[in-house]
Protein backbone atom coordinates (compact mmCIF):
# COMPACT_ATOMS: atom_id res chain seq x y z
CA UNK A 1 0.00 0.00 0.00
CA UNK A 2 0.74 3.66 -0.73
CA UNK A 3 1.33 4.61 2.73
CA UNK A 4 3.09 1.55 3.94
CA UNK A 5 5.83 2.50 1.07
CA UNK A 6 5.67 5.99 2.22
CA UNK A 7 6.16 5.54 5.70
CA UNK A 8 9.28 3.38 5.43
CA UNK A 9 11.32 5.92 3.97
CA UNK A 10 10.65 8.11 7.01
CA UNK A 11 13.13 6.51 8.68
CA UNK A 12 14.73 9.21 10.91
CA UNK A 13 14.08 10.79 14.43
CA UNK A 14 13.55 14.10 12.53
CA UNK A 15 11.33 12.77 9.59
CA UNK A 16 9.26 11.25 11.98
CA UNK A 17 8.91 14.31 14.05
CA UNK A 18 7.89 16.43 11.54
CA UNK A 19 5.32 13.65 9.91
CA UNK A 20 4.11 13.71 13.74
CA UNK A 21 3.51 17.41 13.79
CA UNK A 22 1.81 17.40 10.53
CA UNK A 23 -0.22 14.76 10.90
CA UNK A 24 -1.59 16.71 14.05
CA UNK A 25 -2.38 19.17 12.58
CA UNK A 26 -4.18 17.85 9.95
CA UNK A 27 -6.07 15.85 11.94
CA UNK A 28 -7.03 18.89 13.94
CA UNK A 29 -8.80 20.35 10.24
CA UNK A 30 -10.24 16.62 10.24
CA UNK A 31 -12.35 17.22 13.40
CA UNK A 32 -12.91 20.67 12.93
CA UNK A 33 -14.31 19.77 8.66
CA UNK A 34 -16.88 17.03 10.64
CA UNK A 35 -17.91 19.63 12.87
CA UNK A 36 -18.61 22.12 10.26
CA UNK A 37 -20.07 19.71 8.18
CA UNK A 38 -17.59 19.99 5.29
CA UNK A 39 -18.30 16.63 3.18
CA UNK A 40 -16.16 17.45 1.17
CA UNK A 41 -13.19 18.35 3.52
CA UNK A 42 -13.99 15.59 5.25
CA UNK A 43 -13.52 13.32 2.51
CA UNK A 44 -10.53 15.02 0.70
CA UNK A 45 -8.48 15.20 4.32
CA UNK A 46 -9.06 11.44 5.30
CA UNK A 47 -8.27 10.41 1.28
CA UNK A 48 -4.74 12.86 1.95
CA UNK A 49 -3.99 11.31 5.35
CA UNK A 50 -4.30 8.27 3.89
CA UNK A 51 -2.23 8.82 1.22
CA UNK A 52 0.53 10.02 3.45
CA UNK A 53 0.73 6.78 5.79
CA UNK A 54 -0.95 8.10 8.30
CA UNK A 55 -2.30 5.14 10.02
CA UNK A 56 -6.03 4.30 9.74
CA UNK A 57 -6.47 3.93 13.62
CA UNK A 58 -4.83 7.25 14.12
CA UNK A 59 -7.26 9.16 11.01
CA UNK A 60 -10.67 7.39 12.92
CA UNK A 61 -9.44 7.60 16.47
CA UNK A 62 -8.15 10.95 16.45
CA UNK A 63 -9.41 12.84 13.56
CA UNK A 64 -13.20 11.13 12.43
CA UNK A 65 -14.49 10.39 16.26
CA UNK A 66 -13.04 13.47 17.99
CA UNK A 67 -14.82 15.65 15.63
CA UNK A 68 -18.05 13.88 15.55
CA UNK A 69 -17.88 13.53 19.67
CA UNK A 70 -17.41 17.66 20.21
CA UNK A 71 -20.74 18.16 16.87
CA UNK A 72 -22.82 15.06 19.80
CA UNK A 73 -21.42 17.77 22.64
CA UNK A 74 -22.68 20.68 20.75
CA UNK A 75 -26.06 19.07 20.12
CA UNK A 76 -26.29 18.18 24.13
CA UNK A 77 -25.54 21.97 24.92
CA UNK A 78 -28.04 23.34 22.84
CA UNK A 79 -25.30 24.62 20.27
CA UNK A 80 -26.48 22.40 17.26
CA UNK A 81 -29.65 21.04 16.35
CA UNK A 82 -30.83 18.21 14.75
CA UNK A 83 -30.13 20.20 11.63
CA UNK A 84 -26.32 20.25 12.32
CA UNK A 85 -26.17 16.74 14.26
CA UNK A 86 -27.35 15.32 11.26
CA UNK A 87 -25.27 16.96 8.80
CA UNK A 88 -21.87 16.31 10.83
CA UNK A 89 -23.05 12.32 10.77
CA UNK A 90 -23.32 12.61 6.89
CA UNK A 91 -19.64 13.95 6.46
CA UNK A 92 -18.57 11.46 9.12
CA UNK A 93 -19.74 8.96 6.73
CA UNK A 94 -18.03 10.34 3.53
CA UNK A 95 -14.76 9.80 5.58
CA UNK A 96 -15.45 6.71 6.68
CA UNK A 97 -16.83 5.18 3.53
CA UNK A 98 -12.48 5.94 2.47
CA UNK A 99 -11.87 4.16 5.73
CA UNK A 100 -13.87 0.93 5.98
CA UNK A 101 -12.77 -0.91 3.09
CA UNK A 102 -8.98 -0.29 3.66
CA UNK A 103 -9.42 -1.52 6.99
CA UNK A 104 -11.47 -4.56 6.06
CA UNK A 105 -8.78 -5.49 3.56
CA UNK A 106 -5.95 -5.22 6.53
CA UNK A 107 -8.42 -7.08 9.14
CA UNK A 108 -9.82 -10.25 6.98
CA UNK A 109 -11.75 -10.92 9.40
CA UNK A 110 -14.37 -8.75 10.77
CA UNK A 111 -13.69 -7.13 14.78
CA UNK A 112 -17.11 -8.96 15.19
CA UNK A 113 -21.09 -9.02 14.75
CA UNK A 114 -23.35 -6.84 16.22
CA UNK A 115 -27.33 -7.04 15.99
CA UNK A 116 -28.64 -3.44 16.74
CA UNK A 117 -31.91 -1.82 16.90
CA UNK A 118 -34.11 0.68 18.22
CA UNK A 119 -36.44 -0.89 21.20
CA UNK A 120 -39.67 -1.05 20.96
CA UNK A 121 -42.19 1.36 20.16
CA UNK A 122 -39.54 3.36 19.49
CA UNK A 123 -39.48 4.84 15.94
CA UNK A 124 -35.91 7.20 16.81
CA UNK A 125 -32.86 6.11 14.72
CA UNK A 126 -30.65 9.07 14.17
CA UNK A 127 -28.27 7.76 17.09
CA UNK A 128 -28.68 4.49 16.39
CA UNK A 129 -27.92 4.61 12.65
CA UNK A 130 -24.84 6.93 13.71
CA UNK A 131 -23.82 4.16 15.76
CA UNK A 132 -24.01 1.54 12.94
CA UNK A 133 -21.84 3.84 10.43
CA UNK A 134 -18.94 4.11 13.46
CA UNK A 135 -19.14 0.52 14.31
CA UNK A 136 -19.38 -0.54 10.62
CA UNK A 137 -16.61 2.05 9.67
CA UNK A 138 -14.13 0.20 12.80
CA UNK A 139 -14.56 -2.91 11.45
CA UNK A 140 -17.64 -4.30 12.73
CA UNK A 141 -20.31 -6.09 10.78
CA UNK A 142 -23.70 -4.77 11.88
CA UNK A 143 -27.37 -6.33 11.63
CA UNK A 144 -29.44 -3.68 11.62
CA UNK A 145 -33.19 -4.56 12.41
CA UNK A 146 -34.63 -1.17 12.38
CA UNK A 147 -36.96 0.86 14.59
CA UNK A 148 -40.04 -0.46 17.30
CA UNK A 149 -37.79 -4.08 17.23
CA UNK A 150 -39.58 -6.28 19.53
CA UNK A 151 -37.66 -8.23 22.58
CA UNK A 152 -38.51 -11.83 20.77
CA UNK A 153 -36.78 -9.84 17.57
CA UNK A 154 -33.91 -9.05 19.00
CA UNK A 155 -33.07 -12.62 20.72
CA UNK A 156 -33.82 -14.16 17.52
CA UNK A 157 -31.85 -12.05 15.34
CA UNK A 158 -28.92 -12.66 17.77
CA UNK A 159 -28.96 -16.50 18.02
CA UNK A 160 -29.80 -16.36 14.12
CA UNK A 161 -26.75 -14.61 13.73
CA UNK A 162 -24.50 -15.68 16.02
CA UNK A 163 -23.60 -11.90 17.07
CA UNK A 164 -21.54 -11.26 19.75
CA UNK A 165 -22.97 -7.82 20.73
CA UNK A 166 -26.59 -6.99 20.77
CA UNK A 167 -26.42 -2.97 20.86
CA UNK A 168 -29.85 -1.51 21.69
CA UNK A 169 -30.98 2.54 21.17
CA UNK A 170 -34.19 4.40 22.76
CA UNK A 171 -34.93 8.21 22.83
CA UNK A 172 -37.60 7.98 24.96
CA UNK A 173 -37.69 7.50 28.79
CA UNK A 174 -41.24 5.80 28.45
CA UNK A 175 -39.59 3.18 25.81
CA UNK A 176 -36.17 2.46 27.82
CA UNK A 177 -37.96 -0.21 29.97
CA UNK A 178 -37.77 -2.22 26.74
CA UNK A 179 -34.05 -2.61 27.29
CA UNK A 180 -34.55 -4.18 30.60
CA UNK A 181 -37.22 -6.68 28.79
CA UNK A 182 -34.47 -7.81 25.90
CA UNK A 183 -32.23 -8.43 28.44
CA UNK A 184 -34.28 -10.94 30.79
CA UNK A 185 -35.72 -12.68 27.78
CA UNK A 186 -32.01 -13.38 26.60
CA UNK A 187 -31.47 -14.44 30.55
CA UNK A 188 -34.60 -16.52 30.24
CA UNK A 189 -33.28 -18.15 26.88
CA UNK A 190 -29.73 -18.57 28.27
CA UNK A 191 -28.26 -16.35 25.80
CA UNK A 192 -27.12 -14.01 27.87
CA UNK A 193 -23.89 -16.38 28.15
CA UNK A 194 -23.07 -16.14 24.64
CA UNK A 195 -23.64 -12.08 23.90
CA UNK A 196 -22.58 -8.94 25.44
CA UNK A 197 -25.13 -6.40 25.61
CA UNK A 198 -24.93 -2.44 25.28
CA UNK A 199 -27.31 -0.10 25.93
CA UNK A 200 -27.48 3.83 24.62
CA UNK A 201 -29.82 6.39 23.58
CA UNK A 202 -30.33 10.89 24.89
CA UNK A 203 -32.49 9.90 28.23
CA UNK A 204 -30.35 6.21 28.96
CA UNK A 205 -27.48 6.78 31.79
CA UNK A 206 -25.38 4.70 33.49
CA UNK A 207 -27.04 3.90 36.21
CA UNK A 208 -30.13 2.44 34.19
CA UNK A 209 -27.69 0.54 32.45
CA UNK A 210 -26.66 -1.11 35.39
CA UNK A 211 -29.67 -1.32 37.04
CA UNK A 212 -31.08 -3.34 34.01
CA UNK A 213 -27.97 -5.29 33.89
CA UNK A 214 -26.55 -4.50 30.70
CA UNK A 215 -23.30 -5.12 30.18
CA UNK A 216 -21.93 -1.79 28.71
CA UNK A 217 -23.02 1.51 28.11
CA UNK A 218 -22.04 4.57 25.56
CA UNK A 219 -22.93 8.39 26.88
CA UNK A 220 -22.13 8.67 22.86
CA UNK A 221 -22.41 7.01 19.89
CA UNK A 222 -19.19 8.18 19.10
CA UNK A 223 -17.48 6.03 22.28
CA UNK A 224 -19.43 3.00 20.72
CA UNK A 225 -16.57 1.35 18.98
CA UNK A 226 -13.97 1.76 22.01
CA UNK A 227 -17.31 -0.40 24.13
CA UNK A 228 -17.83 -2.67 21.61
CA UNK A 229 -13.92 -3.51 21.42
CA UNK A 230 -13.68 -3.58 25.29
CA UNK A 231 -16.79 -5.75 25.44
CA UNK A 232 -14.99 -8.24 23.18
CA UNK A 233 -11.80 -7.86 25.06
CA UNK A 234 -9.71 -6.21 22.10
CA UNK A 235 -9.89 -2.65 23.01
CA UNK A 236 -6.49 -3.09 25.22
CA UNK A 237 -4.26 -3.68 21.94
CA UNK A 238 -6.95 -1.61 19.47
CA UNK A 239 -3.97 -0.20 17.73
CA UNK A 240 -2.21 -3.86 16.91
CA UNK A 241 -6.01 -4.31 15.46
CA UNK A 242 -5.81 -1.53 13.29
CA UNK A 243 -2.13 -1.32 12.80
CA UNK A 244 0.13 -4.37 11.40
CA UNK B 1 -46.79 40.17 53.59
CA UNK B 2 -48.55 38.34 56.89
CA UNK B 3 -51.09 37.99 54.79
CA UNK B 4 -50.06 35.97 51.46
CA UNK B 5 -48.19 33.86 55.24
CA UNK B 6 -51.41 33.12 55.92
CA UNK B 7 -52.07 32.37 52.84
CA UNK B 8 -49.93 30.48 51.37
CA UNK B 9 -49.35 29.86 47.53
CA UNK B 10 -48.17 27.44 45.03
CA UNK B 11 -46.03 28.93 42.15
CA UNK B 12 -46.33 26.94 39.12
CA UNK B 13 -43.77 26.62 36.64
CA UNK B 14 -44.92 25.24 33.16
CA UNK B 15 -44.33 24.76 29.56
CA UNK B 16 -45.87 27.41 27.50
CA UNK B 17 -47.35 24.42 25.12
CA UNK B 18 -50.13 23.99 27.83
CA UNK B 19 -50.77 27.55 28.91
CA UNK B 20 -54.56 27.38 28.00
CA UNK B 21 -55.36 24.17 29.63
CA UNK B 22 -53.55 25.35 32.99
CA UNK B 23 -54.92 28.96 32.92
CA UNK B 24 -58.62 27.35 32.84
CA UNK B 25 -57.85 26.42 36.61
CA UNK B 26 -56.94 29.77 37.36
CA UNK B 27 -57.59 30.63 41.12
CA UNK B 28 -56.37 32.82 44.28
CA UNK B 29 -53.97 29.76 45.74
CA UNK B 30 -51.66 29.85 42.74
CA UNK B 31 -49.67 31.53 40.76
CA UNK B 32 -48.18 30.94 36.79
CA UNK B 33 -45.12 31.26 35.34
CA UNK B 34 -44.68 29.47 31.94
CA UNK B 35 -41.27 28.70 29.84
CA UNK B 36 -40.57 28.72 26.23
CA UNK B 37 -41.45 25.62 24.46
CA UNK B 38 -37.48 25.93 22.89
CA UNK B 39 -35.59 24.07 26.40
CA UNK B 40 -37.07 20.97 25.13
CA UNK B 41 -34.59 20.73 22.76
CA UNK B 42 -31.93 20.83 25.22
CA UNK B 43 -32.77 19.05 28.24
CA UNK B 44 -29.76 20.33 29.93
CA UNK B 45 -30.70 24.09 29.76
CA UNK B 46 -34.48 22.98 30.61
CA UNK B 47 -32.94 21.85 34.56
CA UNK B 48 -30.52 24.53 34.63
CA UNK B 49 -33.66 27.17 34.07
CA UNK B 50 -36.56 25.92 36.42
CA UNK B 51 -33.75 25.88 39.37
CA UNK B 52 -32.77 29.20 38.52
CA UNK B 53 -36.68 29.66 38.98
CA UNK B 54 -36.87 27.52 42.08
CA UNK B 55 -33.87 29.07 43.69
CA UNK B 56 -35.06 32.47 43.17
CA UNK B 57 -38.32 31.98 44.22
CA UNK B 58 -37.69 29.94 47.36
CA UNK B 59 -37.32 33.18 49.26
CA UNK B 60 -41.00 34.37 48.77
CA UNK B 61 -43.85 32.83 50.59
CA UNK B 62 -44.67 29.83 48.45
CA UNK B 63 -45.79 26.93 50.00
CA UNK B 64 -44.38 24.48 46.81
CA UNK B 65 -43.37 24.26 43.56
CA UNK B 66 -45.60 22.65 40.75
CA UNK B 67 -43.81 22.02 37.77
CA UNK B 68 -46.48 21.71 34.59
CA UNK B 69 -43.45 19.02 33.41
CA UNK B 70 -43.27 15.65 32.24
CA UNK B 71 -39.64 13.69 33.13
CA UNK B 72 -38.99 15.59 28.90
CA UNK B 73 -36.38 13.50 28.36
CA UNK B 74 -34.68 14.12 31.67
CA UNK B 75 -35.05 17.84 31.34
CA UNK B 76 -35.99 18.36 34.82
CA UNK B 77 -33.52 15.27 36.46
CA UNK B 78 -32.14 17.17 39.46
CA UNK B 79 -34.12 19.84 40.31
CA UNK B 80 -35.37 20.47 44.19
CA UNK B 81 -36.12 22.54 46.38
CA UNK B 82 -34.24 23.40 49.55
CA UNK B 83 -36.93 25.16 51.31
CA UNK B 84 -40.49 23.91 49.73
CA UNK B 85 -41.72 21.11 48.22
CA UNK B 86 -42.11 20.32 44.52
CA UNK B 87 -45.44 18.63 43.06
CA UNK B 88 -45.12 16.72 39.46
CA UNK B 89 -47.11 14.91 37.07
CA UNK B 90 -45.05 11.06 37.02
CA UNK B 91 -45.36 11.10 33.39
CA UNK B 92 -42.85 10.66 30.47
CA UNK B 93 -43.95 14.05 28.67
CA UNK B 94 -47.16 16.59 28.39
CA UNK B 95 -48.86 13.93 26.27
CA UNK B 96 -50.41 12.50 28.99
CA UNK B 97 -52.09 15.49 30.70
CA UNK B 98 -53.14 16.52 27.32
CA UNK B 99 -54.73 12.77 26.72
CA UNK B 100 -55.64 12.65 30.45
CA UNK B 101 -53.60 9.49 31.52
CA UNK B 102 -50.49 8.00 31.45
CA UNK B 103 -52.47 4.82 30.43
CA UNK B 104 -54.08 6.59 27.48
CA UNK B 105 -50.76 8.53 26.13
CA UNK B 106 -49.20 4.19 26.61
CA UNK B 107 -52.40 2.84 24.40
CA UNK B 108 -52.31 5.34 21.84
CA UNK B 109 -48.45 5.14 21.54
CA UNK B 110 -49.13 1.12 20.90
CA UNK B 111 -51.40 1.50 18.58
CA UNK B 112 -49.80 3.72 16.89
CA UNK B 113 -45.91 4.03 17.39
CA UNK B 114 -45.36 6.58 14.85
CA UNK B 115 -47.49 9.44 15.97
CA UNK B 116 -46.54 12.98 16.18
CA UNK B 117 -49.03 14.29 18.68
CA UNK B 118 -50.16 18.46 18.34
CA UNK B 119 -52.10 20.50 20.50
CA UNK B 120 -53.48 24.06 19.38
CA UNK B 121 -50.68 24.87 22.13
CA UNK B 122 -48.56 22.84 20.04
CA UNK B 123 -49.20 24.55 17.25
CA UNK B 124 -48.80 27.86 18.72
CA UNK B 125 -45.97 27.72 20.95
CA UNK B 126 -43.74 24.61 19.99
CA UNK B 127 -43.70 23.70 16.75
CA UNK B 128 -44.92 21.02 13.73
CA UNK B 129 -43.12 19.28 10.81
CA UNK B 130 -43.73 22.59 8.54
CA UNK B 131 -42.43 25.11 10.66
CA UNK B 132 -39.31 22.86 11.26
CA UNK B 133 -38.99 22.55 7.64
CA UNK B 134 -39.06 26.30 7.03
CA UNK B 135 -37.32 26.76 9.73
CA UNK B 136 -34.50 24.29 8.24
CA UNK B 137 -34.66 25.68 5.15
CA UNK B 138 -34.09 29.38 6.12
CA UNK B 139 -30.67 28.06 7.70
CA UNK B 140 -30.02 25.41 5.25
CA UNK B 141 -31.81 25.68 1.96
CA UNK B 142 -34.84 23.47 0.84
CA UNK B 143 -32.63 20.71 -0.44
CA UNK B 144 -30.95 20.28 2.66
CA UNK B 145 -34.15 21.15 4.70
CA UNK B 146 -36.06 17.95 2.85
CA UNK B 147 -33.53 15.79 3.65
CA UNK B 148 -32.95 16.55 7.44
CA UNK B 149 -37.17 16.32 8.33
CA UNK B 150 -37.36 13.23 6.38
CA UNK B 151 -34.51 11.59 8.23
CA UNK B 152 -36.05 13.08 11.60
CA UNK B 153 -39.61 12.42 10.64
CA UNK B 154 -39.37 9.05 8.20
CA UNK B 155 -41.05 6.35 10.64
CA UNK B 156 -43.66 8.65 11.55
CA UNK B 157 -47.08 7.39 10.28
CA UNK B 158 -49.60 9.92 11.78
CA UNK B 159 -50.55 13.20 13.27
CA UNK B 160 -52.77 12.79 15.78
CA UNK B 161 -54.57 16.14 17.62
CA UNK B 162 -55.46 16.31 20.68
CA UNK B 163 -58.77 18.68 21.52
CA UNK B 164 -58.61 19.28 24.76
CA UNK B 165 -61.77 21.55 24.31
CA UNK B 166 -59.84 24.97 25.71
CA UNK B 167 -60.45 26.69 22.30
CA UNK B 168 -62.26 26.12 18.51
CA UNK B 169 -60.57 24.22 16.95
CA UNK B 170 -61.02 24.49 13.81
CA UNK B 171 -57.99 26.31 12.93
CA UNK B 172 -56.20 23.76 14.53
CA UNK B 173 -57.28 21.00 12.24
CA UNK B 174 -56.63 22.75 9.38
CA UNK B 175 -53.02 22.98 9.91
CA UNK B 176 -52.27 19.36 11.80
CA UNK B 177 -54.16 18.50 8.09
CA UNK B 178 -51.70 20.41 6.59
CA UNK B 179 -49.07 18.75 8.19
CA UNK B 180 -50.30 15.37 7.56
CA UNK B 181 -50.76 16.12 3.93
CA UNK B 182 -46.86 17.73 4.23
CA UNK B 183 -45.75 14.17 5.50
CA UNK B 184 -47.59 11.98 3.57
CA UNK B 185 -49.08 10.35 6.77
CA UNK B 186 -52.67 9.92 7.98
CA UNK B 187 -54.65 12.33 10.40
CA UNK B 188 -56.63 11.69 13.20
CA UNK B 189 -58.24 13.98 15.83
CA UNK B 190 -58.61 12.71 19.84
CA UNK B 191 -60.70 14.19 22.73
CA UNK B 192 -58.24 15.25 25.04
CA UNK B 193 -58.88 15.45 28.45
CA UNK B 194 -58.44 17.96 31.20
CA UNK B 195 -58.52 15.85 34.17
CA UNK B 196 -54.92 15.68 35.25
CA UNK B 197 -54.63 19.44 34.35
CA UNK B 198 -57.20 19.86 36.94
CA UNK B 199 -55.36 17.81 39.26
CA UNK B 200 -51.82 19.80 38.97
CA UNK B 201 -53.15 23.26 39.60
CA UNK B 202 -56.05 22.41 42.04
CA UNK B 203 -54.74 18.84 43.77
CA UNK B 204 -55.05 16.33 45.37
CA UNK B 205 -52.74 14.77 43.72
CA UNK B 206 -53.48 11.25 43.04
CA UNK B 207 -50.65 8.39 41.99
CA UNK B 208 -50.25 9.95 38.83
CA UNK B 209 -48.14 12.47 40.71
CA UNK B 210 -44.83 12.54 42.68
CA UNK B 211 -44.90 15.02 45.89
CA UNK B 212 -40.77 15.88 46.57
CA UNK B 213 -39.91 16.81 49.84
CA UNK B 214 -37.93 19.69 50.39
CA UNK B 215 -34.08 19.05 50.28
CA UNK B 216 -34.50 16.30 47.87
CA UNK B 217 -33.91 16.53 44.14
CA UNK B 218 -36.08 14.71 40.90
CA UNK B 219 -34.45 11.61 39.58
CA UNK B 220 -35.56 10.09 36.37
CA UNK B 221 -36.17 6.42 38.63
CA UNK B 222 -38.90 8.17 40.08
CA UNK B 223 -41.27 8.25 37.42
CA UNK B 224 -39.70 4.37 35.72
CA UNK B 225 -41.79 1.16 36.48
CA UNK B 226 -38.82 -1.21 36.24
Amino acid sequence: MIHREKKLNLDNAINRKLEKEGSGAVLKRLQQAVVQRDCNGVKALTERMVTEGVELFEILNQGLIPGMLEASERFRKGKFFIPELLMSSRALKFGLSILRPLIQERNKDVLGRVVIGTVKFDLHDIGKNLVIILLEGSGFEMIDLGVDVSPEKFVNAVEKNEAQILAMSSLLTSTMSWMKFTIELLQASGMHRRVKTMVGGAPVTQIFAKNIRADAYCREATSAPSVARKLLGIESNARAVFSE
Amino acid sequence: MNQSIKNPKLLILACAVMEREIQQFRNGQVEFKFFDYGLHRTPENMSKTLQVEIDHASEEDYDGFILGYGLCSNGIVGIHSQKKRLIIPRIHDCISLFLGSPESYHEQAKQHPGTYYLTPGWIEKGETPISKFNSYAQSYGEETARWVLHEEMKNYTRILLINTGVCEIEPYQKIARQNAEFLGISFQEIQGSYQLFKELVCGPWSKNFLVIKKGHSIQQEMFLDL
